[in-house]
């Protein structure tokens, strides 16, 4: 391992590599500041640059922008109340009340000091789990393989949240229904391409990422105008930032609230599908009870702890959903799946012989997890006061340039102009589907788990002489498998019976 | 009642439908015929999985939530997009200067950007600046003009 660690540090440390992930960091904050567009997004726009790079700084730059992002998205929740990713949700609750208390400066330190606790404490168990279990997965067959994308993608769907189970299933299904656009990959036969050459090879996952968040974000944008007060509130907001010092007391808060949230968040961000929103909601509900009565009731008014503890939880699990991407070559995702997506478009295959085979990207990401979490410190907590200013930018001159730098990104890999006109259709359709409340990330997993998962079930069946029985004969796969049928009945099924079992209480209440 | 839920279903339900029926279509060589696996088997498992959730999503008792699209600004949107369709359709005959240039330009001005200076300094400069970094410093050869203003 230390020869690993080693191997890794030299090559983060080279000055180009530095460079990336200043730079990741700092395009990463840029982007994931402006609502709507959040580390997805932010990652898809850097994609085709990092094409001329070597995969370790390819990957690197990808990494730094991912918490770039994140940190991006924690600024414009606490400056303006509208978080640009769904993890950074839970950080309006105390951020912004303390934004507009004139503290703003002091809680965008938190958060900043929060995430990148949270963040290096997360990156010393990615360290120590990752090899473990990578190791442990190089015994893994092609039926496990099988059985661990299906349990990544019902545990999406399970964790989309109450209601929206279904639809996130659907979602799933329309993701694996576009990965079969293009020639069969074994036998060779062209599917659904209607005819078209351009579909030749399929849909091009960077294509479907751009067009469905990128693009769809923009034109939802133009669909649904900011009013002027919304305006005049972003200029404000990145003007008056107030003192960004913070006292012995709230450093003294602070301390225990990280190390739970960061244990806490990273186990989460581990599970695929998690991911940091669930852990940044789940930080903020533990410390909230734990405050006890008094401190408690301070939370959503603007508490130091109901800001470190979303902030930590969401930048550990960020570095938990490493774990599943770097070991098992499944991401626990959206963001992951951009990146699984760029990996293989590298020419490597993640998984566990990743750590074998090119152990220098393996280990090269993981220590720039530590570089990336020291320059978003040192380098973007002071650059904030600017970086907020990208706030004032009217979205008449922004809109157009996000739209642009979609499409151009695209065009750039394939310089086929079909794939602008496709991107037009597969963004008109996410706006249809997102206006209609249906997620977008479990059909970007599904469409990038679905050429996998396919290759997986017919190598297994080959093995087995096209028996089916491996799914059950095989004690590893029929667990994984057992466990995604758990993960997507149990939320199902658990509240019907919390009402039938609420209906018996009632009825022998009434009875006795 | 057509709920945000329901129209969503249908829209799915179609789609899985056209999705099974293209299934059909997929050549299979004689000897696959007997396979367990072959190239329609995933396709029609998830033509039936869609068929299945959509109708699920259909029947269940939702939140009855409507689409909400009161103030939208539609007809910004379509020129927008239509904007972009023509951007794919120029990008190559008219070079990437030109054609991304007023690609910017038309898009400040349906967003209803009129400060011609603001408008002019965002578009052509970024323009090239892009295209220099793209092909001097990156390697990425990018036609600039159109055919004909070539020596």
């Amino acid at each position: 391992m230390l020869d690993g660690i080693l191997t890794g540090l030299s090559t983060a440390a080279s000055p180009i590599n530095l460079l990336m992930v200043a730079v990741g960091c700092f395009v990463g904050t840029f982007i994931g500041m402006l609502p709507g567009l959040g580390p997805i997004s932010a990652i898809a726009l850097m994609i085709p640059i990092t094409y001329g790079f070597d995969p370790a700084t390819g990957l690197i730059l990808m990494a730094g922008v991912y918490y770039g992002a994140i940190f991006g998205g924690s600024t414009s929740s606490i400056l303006i109340n509208a978080p640009g990713v769904a993890g950074t949700v839970a950080t309006a609750f105390d951020g912004y009340p303390m934004a507009r208390k004139g503290m703003a400066g002091k809680a965008l330190a938190i958060a900043a000091y929060s995430s990148f606790s949270g963040g290096t404490i997360a990156a010393v168990f990615l360290l120590i789990a990752a090899p473990s279990l990578a190791v442990v997965s190089l015994a893994f067959q092609s039926t496990d393989y099988f059985a661990l994308m299906v349990l990544g993608l019902t545990a999406v769907a399970a964790f989309a949240g109450k209601g929206n189970v279904v639809k996130a299933l659907l979602m799933t299904v329309l993701g694996l229904m576009l990965s079969t656009v293009g020639t069969d990959q074994t036998q060779g036969v062209q599917r659904f391409t209607l005819g078209m050459m351009d579909l030749t090879d399929g849909v091009s996952f960077l294509l479907l990422a751009m067009a469905t968040f990128a693009l769809s974000e923009a034109l939802m944008s133009v669909l649904r105008p900011k009013s002027d007060a919304d305006r005049a509130r972003e200029l404000e907001a990145q003007k008056n930032l107030g003192s960004m010092k913070l006292g012995k007391e709230e450093v003294k808060e602070m301390v225990p609230v990280i190390g739970r949230s960061s244990v806490l968040g990273f186990f989460i961000g581990v599970l695929p599908g998690a991911g940091a929103t669930i852990a940044s909601f789940l930080a903020y509900g533990m410390e909230q009870r734990l405050a006890g009565a008094e401190k408690g009731a301070l939370f959503g008014q603007g508490s130091v702890r109901g800001l470190a503890a979303p902030e930590t939880a969401n930048n550990a699990a960020c570095s938990g959903s490493f774990v599943p991407l770097l070991t098992l070559g499944i991401p626990g995702s959206g963001t992951t799946a951009i990146m699984l997506g760029a990996l293989i478009s590298y020419g490597i295959q993640p998984g566990p012989r990743l750590f074998v085979d090119n152990p220098s990207v393996f280990w090269a990401v993981i220590i720039s997890m530590y570089i990336g979490n020291v320059i978003l410190l040192i380098l973007n907590l002071p650059l904030i006061p600017y970086i907020a200013r990208i706030l004032a930018i009217p979205s008449t001159i922004l809109v157009p340039m996000i739209v642009f730098f979609s499409l151009i990104g695209v065009y750039f890999v394939s310089f086929n102009t079909f794939d602008i006109h496709l991107m037009v259709i597969f963004a008109v359709a996410a706006v249809a589907l997102r206006l209609l409340d249906f997620p977008m990330a479990p059909m970007l997993l599904g469409f990038i788990l679905g050429g996998m998962m396919e290759e997986n079930l017919r190598r297994a069946l080959i093995i087995n002489d096209d028996s089916w029985s491996f799914l059950w004969e095989r004690p590893l796969t029929f667990s994984i498998l057992l466990i995604a049928a758990l993960t997507l009945v149990v939320p199902m099924v658990a509240p019907v019976v919390g009402r039938a079992l609420a209906r018996r209480r009632e009825a022998a209440g009434e009875g006795g | 009642m057509l709920t945000r839920d329901r129209i969503g279903a249908l829209l799915l339900l179609a789609f899985s439908i056209f999705y099974g029926v293209r299934t059909l279509y997929i050549p299979l060589l004689p000897f696959q015929a007997e396979a367990a696996f072959t190239a329609r088997s995933m396709p029609w498992a998830l033509s039936v999985l869609g068929v299945v959730l959509s109708l699920v999503l259909l029947v269940r008792r939702g939140t009855g939530a409507r689409v909400e699209a009161a103030g939208f600004q539609w007809r910004r949107a379509a020129v927008l997009c239509a904007l972009m369709v023509a951007y794919g359709l120029t990008v190559r005959p008219a070079g990437f200067l030109i054609s991304t240039s007023l690609f910017l330009i038309g898009g400040f001005v349906i967003l209803g950007e009129r400060r011609i200076w603001l408008i002019l300094a965002a578009s052509i400069p970024i323009v090239v600046f892009f295209w220099v970094l793209m092909t001097q410093f990156l390697g990425v050869f990018i036609e600039a003009w159109p055919e004909f203003l070539k020596g």
